[in-house]
């Protein structure tokens, strides 16, 4: 029993750890997709500034926490330079601009070494507190402040959009010519959503950096993107809840899946198991779509209204 | 071609303008110059300041409001929650007031609770008030738009069709409210096709057809114009 308990709470830690991790990564885009409607492709930009500027800056000299404060700063500050040409045109033009930003950022950090070491990416830096944790119990302390930074984050948001702050946000989701005409500067708060989103992004970056202990180009692939993006729409569009378990089902899925083999006979090699993993999460959110569109904390009322 | 051109028009404070005119004459066009939502080469001025070169938010500010002719409810939010969002300038829209001074925000918040309970009152929609505004009738809507700009206590409203699509009784009651308003000082501008409607509310009338101006003056005296029936009756009346 121990035995089998000694293999089991590493794996679920992994999970909680990834999914806490994607937790905070998907409530900065929930924030402004669930919440303000922007369309950011380009998400993971932010986790990547938030992870590399931590990283970079610690392994110079800086002490961690000024480094993790500035990564976060510094993805809300490219927040605010994306949102200042995008956000007075149509939707789609964050979109576009978000999708092209993040692309152009993952060359520069494989092209530019002398800032960023190129393909060879970053390690050696510091991790929280890694001095005074003994190592066979770090992973379980890193969940616990991960989860504590989960939580943390998730009541500021909720304090956030319950209030008149929010409830602009919303309006401007619903129809922004009406808070427009209600004297609401809908360019302001969509740029404050943006620059939050962003800054949260930032923190999830650094939070990775912290857990895998190195990081490269690679690591921020247009796809991670997209799965704060499945994470958002599996727990419910401006659910915080939902996002948040929308995360742990993600990990819990792609974990869960990694091992199969060993418990059923499938008929992919390990390195074809990762593409059809996306395979049937692009088909899960296919049914998702068709038999539960509103996600798992949305309100099936809200869906149906229409203008 | 352009939709409003050498247009002018005086409205007094405290009165209530009808704007009448066949489709396609400019009618709304004019409403999006006035409330900033367009813009045009014309001098548009508001309680004695320039108005044309600033953004609908400011406008709006000044105490201009307006409402839209299909009305715009914000459908996910609940009744309640579309008359809170009107009144500007509120602390807690600001983030540092949300997270510092947390206390102050909600009683401002409370306060704005009750005058927005008021104004549904008033609009005798307040059962509705926890329901989505995307469930409401079409009528309720235009009453909920109405009730929505009145919210941000607003000293000139725009009124875009305010009885299009609307019952005789609700007609009425939207007519009765326009009244209670002007009684107390709100200066009025209204775009309607109800011809009755509009002319028993009205201080003054302006028709509009193709962009122009093409009369002006008492309710009763354009019911008696030829050529405004021409444009709206095709010549035949």
């Amino acid at each position: 029993m121990t035995e089998l308990l000694g293999t089991i709470l590493p794996y679920i830690t992994t999970i909680l750890l990834f999914a806490s991790i994607y937790a905070v990564f998907a409530l900065g885009l929930n924030l402004e997709w669930g919440f303000t409607g922007l369309i950011n492709f380009g998400h993971v930009a932010f986790f990547a500034i938030g992870a590399y500027t931590t990283v970079l800056l610690n392994i110079s000299g800086c002490p961690l926490i000024i480094s993790v404060i500035a990564g976060v700063a510094l993805a809300g500050f490219f927040g605010f330079l994306l949102g200042i040409p995008t956000l007075r045109l149509r939707e789609d033009y964050l979109a576009i601009v978000t999708i092209g930003f993040s692309e152009v950022l993952r060359s520069i950090l494989l092209n530019e070494e002398w800032l960023t070491r190129g393909p060879f990416g970053v390690h050696g830096f510091d991790r929280p507190f890694h001095d005074v944790i003994p190592y066979q119990h770090y992973n379980t302390f890193l969940l616990i402040l991960f989860v504590a930074i989960l939580v943390l984050v998730y009541f500021a948001l909720e304090r956030l959009i319950q209030s008149p702050w929010g409830r602009v946000l919303k309006s401007i989701r619903e129809d922004e010519a009406v808070p427009s005409a209600l004297g609401k500067n809908v360019f302001s708060y969509k740029l404050q959503s943006l620059i939050i989103g962003s800054a949260i992004a930032g923190l999830a970056g650094a939070m990775l950096a912290f857990y895998i202990t190195y990081i490269n180009p690679c690591t921020f692939k247009p796809i991670e993107t997209f799965h704060a993006w499945i994470i958002v729409i599996l727990g419910g569009t401006a659910s915080n809840k939902g996002t948040i378990v929308g995360a742990i089902i993600l990990w819990a899925f792609f974990s869960g899946t990694k091992f199969i083999d060993r418990i059923v006979p499938v008929p992919f090699e390990s390195h074809q198991m990762g593409a059809f993993r996306m395979i049937v999460v692009g088909l899960l959110l296919m049914l998702l779509m068709m038999y539960k569109p509103e996600g798992i904390f949305g309100t099936k009322e809200e869906l149906a209204l229409s203008d | 071609m352009k939709a409003v051109d050498g247009c002018s028009i005086d409205i007094e404070s405290g009165t209530v303008v009808g704007l009448i005119g066949p489709n396609g004459a400019g009618k709304t066009t004019m409403f999006n110059l006035i409330s900033g939502f367009e813009r045009g080469s014309g001098e548009i001025m508001f309680k004695g300041n320039r108005t044309d070169n600033l953004p609908p938010f400011k406008i709006a500010r000044c105490g201009m409001v307006r409402t839209f002719q299909i009305p715009r409810a914000l459908t996910k939010m609940s009744v309640l929650e579309n008359l809170m969002l009107a009144p500007t300038m509120q602390r807690g829209e600001r983030i540092w007031n949300v997270c510092l001074r947390r206390k102050k925000v909600l009683e401002q918040e409370q306060a704005i609770k009750e005058k927005s309970m008021g104004i549904l009152e008033f609009f005798e929609i307040d059962n509705l008030k926890d329901e989505y505004a995307g469930a409401l009738s079409g009528g309720q809507k235009k009453l909920l738009e109405m009730a929505r700009a009145i919210a941000i206590d607003p000293s000139m409203m725009l009124l875009d069709e305010p009885f299009a699509g609307v019952n005789p009784t609700l007609s009425r009651k939207i007519s009765g409210h326009i009244d209670e308003l002007r009684e107390s000082g709100m200066t009025f501008l209204i775009i309607e096709h109800d011809i009755p409607a509009v002319t028993k509310i009205s201080d003054w009338i302006v028709v509009m057809n193709e962009g122009r101006v093409m009369a002006e003056g008492e309710p009763e005296e354009i019911k008696r114009r030829k050529d405004v029936l021409d444009v709206y009756l095709g010549g035949e009346g």
